[in-house]
């Protein structure tokens, strides 16, 4: 048994970085919350791994990437079907899997889901900022902040000890579709808007617009008769806010969204959402359910 | 004093809806109370709302806001009198400051008279935001004003200081952004390498000082080394 287990990265995908859990408590200084955009399967895949809940899994969006593993080691994938393959043999979900020396894990195109997760047993030997592993993504070119993975790029983890292989409950698997029902709760400037915005608000299917990323989903399509009648004093942001923008089109701000902004906040995303919502991709349709805090 | 929830993880405590120096210290005020109490998960402070994060697995939304309102209501926690007045170095030559000669002309100002005017004032932080470190400062004298950027650019450089509407601000890292530039500082607003990345907080105080090109090379110089020492007082 060798003491680490190293991961090259032989093609970097569309977009892959290592996420945690983010960075709770530096908001003030306009650091974004971060952390995985899907933290339900960025957790699953720790859990079946034994891992501290603060080590951090690579995240994949949409177009996956090709590692290159030396050592032996222990690996789960959560999130996004992207048709992974190891050693050209397709290979499973959900489930501890354990890797040899000279292995190669290559995942394709996510057809249900956007993102996944590649969790590896272990102590991630990786540079931190601010006590998060998370790359944030409009901060990419500083010197001291993690970078998304790029070619050749070599990832350590230290091996501690082997468990037992674990499998998630079948049952318990999310299962994506290109339709997303996403509940909310009313957000503070909620009552600003008028009776059929609002309306319309909850019975229009938006479709998810390609200019979507880590900071934000946008949406094509409008509420109903929409004009701006000021703009509102900049205010604080958290995961999950649904603002409207000038056009009357919404835009949920997930994790590396600003600290603040000046949009009307018409709604905020349920926690228990937020991941569905990381899962979503260009294309796919929207619609939003109202709930009510004290019922959830 | 309004606070309602915001999300399920966090509470939004309103003031009174303007931007002012008023309203934005008692937001202030607020601020530096809960982040000494440290029972918060984040903080957001803004021009006139105060963003609380609650710990739900250790407080009720219901709990959460009871425990605010106690803390900011106890009149024996006296405000920090003293406050930080940072001086930031700035050159306004045209090559940093692009849209300097344009408001000159919509302002009617000589370029003495736009640098004379932007240096004339300590500016408060009201509060950060846009990017990491972004901190907005107001008010700028009244013949400051300006509208944003008609196209806002794909890139402003780093340290980058610039107008918009009442408030001024420096770019923190290289943005996008639609503000009006005027000049550019040598300073690191934002540096990952420390502990505490930004230079300026909600409520710090801000004034502008004129320097020569070559004055900025030096500092540069000195920011790269870290013996840069800023102008910092106690007020």
């Amino acid at each position: 048994m060798s003491d680490s287990l190293k991961i090259r990265v032989q093609s970097p995908g569309m977009f892959t970085s290592l996420q945690d859990l983010g960075r709770n408590g530096n908001q003030d200084s306009g650091v974004p919350f971060g952390g995985a955009m899907d933290k339900e399967s960025h957790k699953i895949a720790n859990e079946l791994l034994d891992n501290q809940r603060s080590e951090p899994t690579i995240e994949m969006t949409y177009l996956g990437a090709t590692f290159e593993f030396e050592g032996e080691g222990q690996i789960a994938i959560t999130g996004a079907d992207m048709g992974a393959k190891l050693n050209n043999n397709p290979v499973a979900m959900y489930k501890t899997i354990d890797v040899q020396n000279g292995d190669v894990l290559s995942f394709g195109q996510a057809q249900l889901g956007c993102r996944t997760y590649l969790g590896v047993k272990g102590e991630w030997q990786a540079p931190k900022w601010l006590d998060s592993f998370s790359v944030v993504s409009n901060l990419t070119d500083l010197d001291g902040i993690p970078k998304p993975l790029k070619k050749d790029d070599e990832l350590e983890v230290k091996i501690l000890s082997f468990i037992p292989n674990r499998k998630y409950p079948i049952g318990s698997i999310p299962v994506y579709s290109s339709c997303h029902i996403i509940r909310v709760i009313t957000g503070p400037e909620f009552e600003r808007f008028s009776i059929e915005q609002m309306q319309s608000f909850f019975q229009k299917v938006f479709t998810v617009s390609p200019d979507s990323n880590r900071m934000g989903y946008r949406l094509e399509g409008e509420l109903k008769d929409y004009v701006t009648k000021r703009e509102e004093i900049s205010s604080g942001i958290v995961e999950g806010t649904i603002q409207i923008t000038k056009s009357g089109k919404p835009i949920i701000l997930t994790a590396d969204a600003q600290t603040t902004g000046g949009y009307p906040r018409i709604a905020n995303v349920v926690r228990d959402d937020l991941s569905r919502v990381g899962q979503m991709k260009a294309g796919d349709e929207v619609k939003f359910m109202l709930v009510n805090l004290s019922e959830l | 004093m309004n606070i309602q929830p915001f999300g399920e993880d966090a509470l939004l405590l309103s003031m009174e809806n303007e931007i002012s120096a008023e309203v934005n210290n008692e937001v202030i005020r607020v601020y530096k109370i809960l982040k000494e109490s440290d029972l918060f998960s984040f903080l957001i402070p803004a021009y006139s709302s105060l963003t609380i994060g609650i710990d739900r697995t250790q407080y009720t939304i219901e709990e959460g806001t009871q425990l605010v309102k106690e803390l900011s209501g106890n009149a024996t926690i006296e405000q920090q009198k003293e406050q930080r007045l940072i001086t930031i170095p700035v050159c306004y030559e045209v090559e940093f400051g692009l849209d300097l000669e344009e408001i000159c002309r919509s302002n009617s100002l000589s370029k003495n008279e736009l640098i004379d005017l932007h240096c004339s004032i300590n500016y408060k932080v009201f509060m950060l935001g846009f990017v990491a470190g972004f901190a907005y400062l107001g008010s700028v004298p009244s013949q400051l004003r300006s509208s944003r950027k008609v196209t806002p650019r794909k890139s402003v450089a780093k340290g980058s200081v610039g107008l918009a509407g009442d408030q001024t601000g420096i770019y923190p890292v290289e943005a996008p952004g639609g503000w009006q530039i005027i000049g550019r500082t040598p300073v690191h607003m934002f540096n990952t390498k420390k502990e505490q990345p930004n230079l300026l907080y909600p409520g710090d105080l801000v004034k502008f000082r004129s320097i020569s090109l070559e004055e900025f090379k030096i500092i540069q110089i000195k920011e790269e080394t870290g013996i840069f020492e800023l102008e910092v007082e106690h007020v």
